[in-house]
């Protein structure tokens, strides 16, 4: 039976074992961020604007509204494990975006129709899983590769949500969004000492770390991951690699799902018809996917990080009247230079991991 | 051996690239340091302007205001509305030597904390919020700093507050101006009947259909001539496929001019007219665009837009800040305040410079400027000119007055009085 006492010494043991590793990330991470600061730099100087300047306002305004920094990157620490636990399996998961999409739908009819949150949630992540499920389904049974299915299935649900917001639940009231989220069922945001925290945030975290034990610390998980590293020894080991892949993009698709019920529950509570307040999270999910090194726990801080970012950025034009465009290029050169060093190992034994297979 | 080896190595390389990086930023800022006439000064120069005229404030009425423009979701290069905006808030940074800072919201789910941020940095005398999207934002902030003043820009958030005006538009006018010519246009086409395509059953559209059917009464009376009226609501802002079928169809019930009120819907409708011109040169229709002028897009169907004048809304705005005239609660912008109207060739100019400028046309402005005047004096005859500037004057003049109406009920009694003749059912004010 284990105790506290043996889980927390099991946790001390293991990190003693595996400091080296730490430490190797940490100074990967330090020395990655540099090169993207610096490579940043570079290109803003090229461009004519004073780096010093743009870093400042970036990460002055980018960080300081703590209940916005939250709410921002709740959808997103979903939609990065979407990605990064079939990633572990060994598929590519792109379709973070319509999984979003269609939790985001269905969290808000649920809710909109039956004025209950929990059950918004459920169907979800079940709208989401099942979505996950039907890429993974024809990438076993049929060989079809994810990628390509979730590029086709992600426009699609892009373009089904945007006829559904803007036809049959749009709002009669206020034609640009469809139709809200009733008070009853939206998730509250706690003022806890003057900082808001979103309800939504913390059940995001708990999601992360709901799947992250599943992943590091359960059967199933340990299936999946050897699956993801070598398909020829889980089978040796009488694993079914195939079986791994369901359960990943099951997981993923349930994760995303759920991201998109707590952005339409805990923050923006209707959908506009431009879909702006979806559009983009699951892409922005696989750079901070990689950014974490497809570990939920570093996820949650890179989401965190990424966000103050992406809000950063919209200061970027107020304070130096550069075009909104200017910040989404620099958070890509950042991004890239961070995500470099681990999206390299992971392409290269991916590949090495496909000829294995066949 | 040769992983030693080869860490080794990458972390010289990235040694070599960081430190190249710091040498070319140090050589940079030295060059800077050494032509400090171009960079540096902006600010000291700045601080001294605003110094000085805090003395002569006593004797200008003007104040040099802070003010941030927030823009909708998408930002500039819409040729339309975000566009507009800049356009007034740059003549007010000439005119009223007002600050303006511009930000552009990411998402609809950026738009309430962004505007809290701004609202609680205290810098800014004013903030001009940028169309409808902003109104629920705006609602669920005004309360908590009522020391924030802001300028909401064609949309209302039906809430009285000491800290926010709103900025409407008296559709009407302008949608009535164009009945007209659009009247005089059918006839000289050879046929007689005009037509539009409208988005959503809402008010803002009773508005334009009221104004518009106003106008073309009222050229029927003026002239004596039978003019026949369709109206058609798409349902949607967004839908070009419908626009082109909903155009295509109305062209096929004989509508020879047809006014665009549905945002990018419409846009589909400019392709339709475009397509029939193309297959019929004997039986030309014509499209005419509103909000922006969106005669660059296609010049020689479109000869005329419907304007509705945001730059002029957040001029107002902020001179209302700038010369301490602040007037909280609604404000309707008409043809008197210049804020709506048709668009003359210099604005036919400025959005065909956008376009151009954003690779949208591959004629240049003079090009489509030339087009459309042609267009315009081959079909507009001068007496639809004269019967606009007569209506124009009564309107200004305050002779007479539109309705605006509460209630869709209100809205189509409007409607079929308007249809029987009585255009008095659409006044607020005096009669025709």
């Amino acid at each position: 039976m284990p105790s506290k006492d043996g889980f927390f010494q099991k946790l001390r043991a293991r990190f003693r074992a595996r400091a080296q590793d730490y430490g190797m990330a940490a100074l990967e991470v330090f020395l990655s961020a540099a090169i993207g600061f610096l490579a940043g730099a570079l290109a803003l100087l090229v461009l004519g604007y004073d780096p010093l300047k743009v870093y400042e306002v970036l990460f002055s305004w980018g960080y300081t509204d703590i209940g916005y920094l939250l709410l921002k990157s709740t959808p997103l620490i979903m939609t990065a494990i979407a990605f990064s636990i079939p990633a572990l399996a060994g598929v590519f998961n792109i379709g973070g975006e319509s999984q979003l999409y269609v939790g985001a739908l269905l969290g808000l009819l649920v809710a909109y129709y039956i004025h209950n949150a929990p059950l918004a949630i459920v169907a979800a992540i079940l709208g989401g899983a099942g979505l996950g499920l039907f890429i993974a389904l024809l990438r076993v049974y049929r060989g079809i590769n994810e990628v390509i299915t979730a590029i086709m299935v992600n426009w699609i649900m892009y373009w089904l949500l945007a006829y559904l917001v803007t036809g049959p639940f749009n709002n009669p009231k206020l034609p640009q969004q469809s139709v809200p989220v009733p008070k009853s069922a939206q998730i509250p945001v706690f003022s806890i000492g003057g900082v808001n925290i979103a309800g939504s945030f913390i059940l995001a975290v708990i999601g992360a770390l709901v799947i992250y034990y599943i992943v590091f610390y359960t059967k199933t998980g340990y299936i999946m991951r050897v699956s993801g590293l070598s398909p020829a020894s889980a089978k040796y080991a009488g694993f079914s690699p195939e079986k791994a892949i369901l359960t990943s993009m099951l997981i993923g698709g349930a994760a995303a799902g759920f991201g998109g019920a707590l952005l339409v529950l805990g923050d923006v509570h209707s959908i506009d018809t431009t879909l702006s307040a979806v559009y983009g999270l699951g892409f922005t999910g696989i750079g901070i996917g990689l950014l974490g090194r497809n570990n939920p726990i570093g996820i949650i801080f890179a989401a965190i990080f990424f966000s103050g970012l992406l809000i950063g950025g919209q200061y970027v034009e107020l304070f130096l009247n550069a075009p909104p465009n200017l910040s989404d290029f620099l958070i890509g050169v950042i991004v890239i230079a961070l995500s470099i060093p681990y999206a390299y190992r992971f392409i290269i034994s991916w590949i090495k991991r496909r000829r294995m297979a066949k | 051996m040769k992983a030693i080896a080869r860490s080794a190595l990458a972390i010289i390389v990235v040694a070599i690239i960081i430190i190249a990086g710091l040498a070319i930023y140090f050589a940079s800022t030295q060059q800077r340091g050494t032509t400090p006439t171009t960079t540096t000064p902006s600010p000291t120069t700045t601080a001294t302007q605003t110094t000085a005229t805090t003395t002569t404030t006593t004797t200008a009425a003007v104040k040099k205001v802070n003010v941030a423009v927030v823009f909708d979701v998408g930002g500039r290069g819409d040729l339309s509305f975000n566009d507009m905006a800049y356009l007034g808030a740059v003549r007010a940074e000439k005119e009223l030597g007002a600050h303006i800072e511009f930000i552009t919201p990411r998402s609809t789910a950026d738009m309430q904390p962004l505007l809290e941020q701004l609202s609680k940095s205290g810098k800014y005398d004013l903030i001009v919020l940028i169309g409808f999207l902003w109104t629920d934002p705006l609602n669920k902030t005004a309360d908590k700093f009522p020391n924030q003043k802001y300028a909401l820009i064609d949309s209302t958030t039906g809430v009285v507050r000491k800290n926010e005006v709103d900025i409407l538009f008296r559709e009407q006018e302008c949608a009535a101006l164009v009945g007209i010519l659009a009247s005089a246009m059918a006839l000289k086409l050879g046929g007689n009947t005009v037509a539009a395509l409208a988005g959503m059953d809402i008010p803002p559209l009773w508005k334009f259909h009221i104004g518009y059917l106003f106008g073309v009464k009222y050229f029927e009376k003026e002239t004596g001539k039978k003019i026949n009226f369709l109206w058609q609501y798409t349902g949607t802002f967004t839908d070009t496929q419908k626009g082109y079928t909903v155009g295509m169809q109305l062209i096929q019930q004989g509508a020879r001019v047809i006014y665009g009120l549905a945002g990018l819907t419409h846009l589909g409708m400019f392709n339709a007219v475009k397509d029939w011109d193309k297959q019929h040169p004997d039986h030309i229709v014509l499209a005419i665009g509103q909000d922006a002028s969106q005669e660059w897009i296609d010049p020689y169907h479109i000869p005329i837009s419907g304007a509705k004048r945001v730059d002029v809304a957040v001029f107002t705005a902020i001179k209302m800040v700038a010369t301490d005239n602040w007037k909280p609660g609604i404000v309707t912008l008409g043809l008197k305040e210049g804020g709506v109207g048709i668009w003359d060739l210099n604005g036919v100019r400025y959005f065909a410079e956008l376009a151009y400028k954003e690779h949208k046309t591959s004629l240049t402005p003079d090009e489509i400027v030339k087009i459309v005047n042609e267009t315009r004096h081959k079909y507009i005859p001068e007496y639809a000119w004269q019967l606009v500037d007569k209506l124009k004057q009564m309107i200004i003049s305050g002779q007479i007055a539109f309705k605006t109406p509460t209630t869709h009920d209100e809205y189509q009694k409007i409607i079929q009085e308007l249809q029987n003749g009585n255009l008095d059912a659409a006044l607020e004010k005096g009669h025709i």
